[in-house]
């Protein structure tokens, strides 16, 4: 059976349901197996025989951790024996050659995960390129680009893989010795095709307590689900009946209906993730399992700082953690923040260094999205978006104070949301283009041919999608509209729910699923957009 | 002890409001009519609900070769029997119990046609399950009428009335050769069915027997779909489940389709020529082979006798 996202009815209707009976019917001390059981039977639904690519991650980071852990052991009983006798090397000495081996143990199964994602992902991309080259070069050879079978969500456990052998470098967290929890901690299914990124220490417990599905959770975990599947199936799915027009033919469509496109596919790529997330959350929730929020109400960004730290947030702190601090610690870097303080300042100063790091961190995250030059120049965008606005910061300031305007008002605090939103969209709209050049042309033709003429004339209206199709969409944007700001309020809206009475409750209850099957975009006609994560 | 007995029934509660709420919306998006501007999906096909009780004599259920093969105003004409054919593109085997079992509510049929290429498309088995549920649910099906509904799908009951005057068939007179003319070379080999699809088969097989009519697999002539392996592997079928099976690609002397004429699309399907042929050929061999009445001087059969003409009208026999 079909079982290729979690809006299947294979995964809904029948894989979730019989983890939960089996995980119930099991022993608490056997749940675990349940879960890593139907881990691995889901990882084969989707990707066959690729699971051993997942398996060898696996096997790397167990032995490369125990490694890690046998060397530190050594150390140790070395640095003891050290002390009994002499003549030997000393205590730092020591600390030194053992630290080494560790890193080389660290650094080799770190660049074997990340190996394995860069062969598996980037291979076409590269090659395409070097005939690109040979081409410009009018050298009249050309490479066979091979088709790669990639497994689904390596781009998610490579990088848990990662933080997993570093954390243990770190000291962070023990070795785990069971191989069995770490390859739970790999392939727990709902994150598997889109995240989120999880880390060791904050998952093992309760991946392994099997603890017991309590009523409440179960219904809250389904509500969470419903949501998700009202975002997916009504918002981001009808959207696509628009959004895969313009995209395709972006030069039929003036400047209007091109920032249109921006936005809407803004507002679809947040749906589809987001929907997706509170699937992945609410049948964590079902298992008692505190997966990490990957979304934060991130349309309520005041800068694209913030904004990445509100949007696919497991992300970017993997990669504050694993590439920029790691970066801002290298040698040279502090070299240059301590040349920085002393020629253009203290704030100027260390902006040199962390401007180095933001930028291997952007870089990286271009290029995890997708292999093509228009997910590099996307990460660029938000590098020199992020790393302008640090730069120019005494400068806004100023000016804002010369002009009397007052920075924590809400009006201004308005118009930056607004102004964020808008950047974010222009983003979006390169990262959704078929190549840097197509997003290119989109951009000019948005700015140097922008009209409401589509809006007067009512074509917009027939771009895929006419006059009911937008008030749909509309009206369950403001249903998660109004859910974001309960939340920003730090109401738990299903919280709320469940302190209502029994008629409101099951009310709205009744009242989300229906609108879910009656306008969700599904059935003949509509062709469901895959996840748009999945891919990355 | 007490929570959980409370939270269990409330759960229960829970599912049958919101199985009630399914029912009632069902029957509010249900197209109120078998018609296009209601809201019905392949209406072609679903012209059989319009038909009146009682009066088909053989339906056939199957995918494109099925509408474009078989031409039931043609074996009217010269049989005298009712025939439709429900057939649609690309139909799946779970489609075509679907309609088999939607005709037989309002039909009472002696003879069910599966045109058998329909056997070897695959299907997804979710696919399957939601045809099921639709089935047993239609808003999951109509859900997008939303749309276009008005006072009536709220107020008036179901009532078929519109009738198809090709009962099915889809008429095209286009010709394109094929380009093989020898695709029936014997082999030893069957091609292999998926285990689901037999199922289908075979339910499909049971469902008639137990109404008693009979069920017949029949092979429309295809170059491109058609090859002696596949024939091999329905006739091994049909012998274990001990189905008649008719292959017209192996009666060229019954059925002398000419495949520089008698196609539409390089041998995908037939053109009207090729179903005339075919139809003349079948509706010959079922009248005989069921002993099926001529209805054509029965005076409640006077609305075919008024559709032929406009048949004729449209394959330009008039």
């Amino acid at each position: 059976m079909a079982m290729d996202s979690y809006y299947s009815i294979a995964y809904l209707a029948l894989f979730l349901p019989l983890v939960i009976v089996v995980y119930t019917l099991f022993p608490k001390k056997g749940r675990w197996a349940v879960l890593l059981g139907s881990s691995l039977i889901f990882f084969w639904c989707i990707s066959g025989k690729l699971v051993i690519y997942l398996l060898a991650s696996i096997v790397s980071i167990h032995y490369g951790g125990i490694w890690i852990a046998l060397l530190g052991t050594h150390k140790d009983e070395r640095i003891r024996l050290a002390a009994e006798t002499q003549g030997g090397p000393t205590k730092k000495e020591l600390r030194k050659i053992y630290q080494k081996k560790q890193m080389a143990v660290t650094a080799g199964i770190a660049l074997f995960n990340v190996g394995l994602l860069l062969f598996l992902k980037y291979t076409p991309f590269f090659m395409g390129n070097i005939n690109r080259l040979l081409a410009a070069l009018k050298i009249p050879a050309a490479l066979e680009i091979p088709a790669m079978a990639v497994p689904i969500g390596i781009s998610f456990y490579a990088l848990q893989a990662v933080s997993y052998i570093m954390d243990v470098y770190w000291g962070k967290i023990p070795a785990q010795g069971n191989i069995c929890r770490l390859a739970l901690y790999m392939c727990f299914f709902p994150r598997l095709i889109e995240g989120p990124i999880c880390r060791f220490k904050e998952m093992d417990e309760q991946l392994f307590n099997g603890e017991r599905i309590h009523f409440d959770n179960l219904v809250r975990g389904s509500q969470r689900i419903v949501f998700g599947m009202m975002k997916k199936l009504v918002v981001a799915d009808r959207l696509n009946l628009f959004i895969k027009n313009v995209y395709e033919n972006p030069g039929q469509y003036d400047g209007g209906v091109i920032a249109m496109g921006a936005v809407l596919y803004t507002c679809q790529l947040y749906m589809d993730f987001s929907g997706t997330m509170d699937i992945v959350l609410g049948t964590g929730e079902i298992f008692g399992i505190q997966l990490p929020e990957n979304f934060r109400q991130p349309f309520f960004s005041k800068s694209i700082s913030q904004f990445w730290q509100r949007w696919h947030i497991t992300l970017g702190t993997w990669f504050k953690d694993y590439i920029f601090y790691p970066v801002s610690m290298l040698r040279p870097m502090k070299k240059l923040t301590s040349f920085g303080r002393k020629h253009v300042g203290n704030y100027y100063g260390p902006l040199l260094s962390g401007g180095c790091a933001l930028f291997c961190v952007w870089l990286c995250n271009g290029l995890w999205h997708g292999s093509g030059w228009n997910y590099i120049f996307f990460g660029m965008y938000h590098f020199a978006l992020i790393f302008g606005a640090q730069i120019f910061e005494p400068a806004a300031a100023k000016i804002c104070k010369v002009l009397h305007i007052p920075r924590k008002s809400v009006a201004w605090g308005t118009v930056r949301i607004v102004r964020t939103a808008a950047l974010v969209c222009v983003g979006e709209m390169f990262f959704r283009a078929h190549g840097l050049k197509a997003g290119l042309g989109m951009f000019v033709n948005m700015v140097t041919n922008f009209t409401f003429a589509s809006v007067k004339d009512g074509s917009l209206f027939q771009i895929g999608m006419d006059k009911k199709d937008f008030l749909i969409v509309a009206v369950a944007v403001l249903i998660v509209f109004i859910n974001s700001i309960l939340k920003e309020k730090s109401i738990d809206p299903r919280e709320w729910l469940g302190k209502r009475g029994l008629p409101v409750r099951w009310g709205l209850c009744y009242g989300l699923i229906l609108f879910v099957i009656i306008f969700g975009a599904y059935g003949v006609g509509y062709v469901p957009l895959d996840p748009i994560y999945a891919g990355f | 002890m007490k929570q959980g007995i409370k939270k269990a029934v409330g759960s229960l509660f829970f599912s049958a409001g919101l199985i009630a709420l399914l029912v009632v919306l069902s029957m509010i998006f249900i197209p109120k009519n078998n018609m296009k501007a209601f809201g019905m999906e392949d209406v072609p096909a679903n012209g059989i609900l319009g038909e009146k009780a009682d009066t088909i004599d053989v339906v056939i259920v199957g995918d494109s070769e099925s509408y474009s093969s078989f031409s039931p105003m043609q074996m009217w004409e010269q049989q005298g029997f009712t025939s439709y054919v429900c057939g649609t593109p690309g139909q799946y085997l779970y489609q075509s119990e679907t309609f088999l079992e939607k005709a037989f509510e309002n039909q009472k049929p002696s003879v069910v046609v599966l045109e058998t290429n329909a056997i070897y498309r695959k299907m997804s088995p979710s696919a399957a399950v939601m045809n099921t549920v639709e089935n047993m649910f239609s808003i999951f099906r109509y859900h997008d009428r939303w749309k276009s509904m008005g006072s009536d799908d709220f107020l008036k009951p179901v009532n078929y009335t519109w009738t198809d005057d090709m009962k099915g068939y889809r008429y095209n007179n286009a010709v394109d050769q094929a380009p093989t003319k020898e695709y029936m070379i014997p082999t030893d080999q069957a091609a292999p069915i998926e285990a689901l699809n037999e199922e289908y088969v075979k339910n499909m097989a049971e469902f008639c027997r137990e109404n008693g009519v009979a069920f017949l697999l029949v092979s429309t002539p295809s170059t491109v779909n058609w090859n002696y392996s596949r024939h091999n592997g329905i006739e091994a079928l049909a012998k274990e489940y001990n189905i008649p099976y008719i292959d017209m690609n192996l009666m060229r002397q019954e059925i002398p389709i000419d495949w520089t004429k008698d196609t539409r699309d390089q041998g995908d399907h037939l053109n009207h020529s090729g179903a005339v042929k075919v139809s003349s050929w079948f509706g010959k061999f079922v009248k005989e082979k069921f002993s099926l009445k001529d209805r054509r001087q029965d005076s409640s059969y006077s609305q075919w006798n008024d559709a032929l003409g406009r048949y004729k009208k449209t394959v330009g026999e008039v």
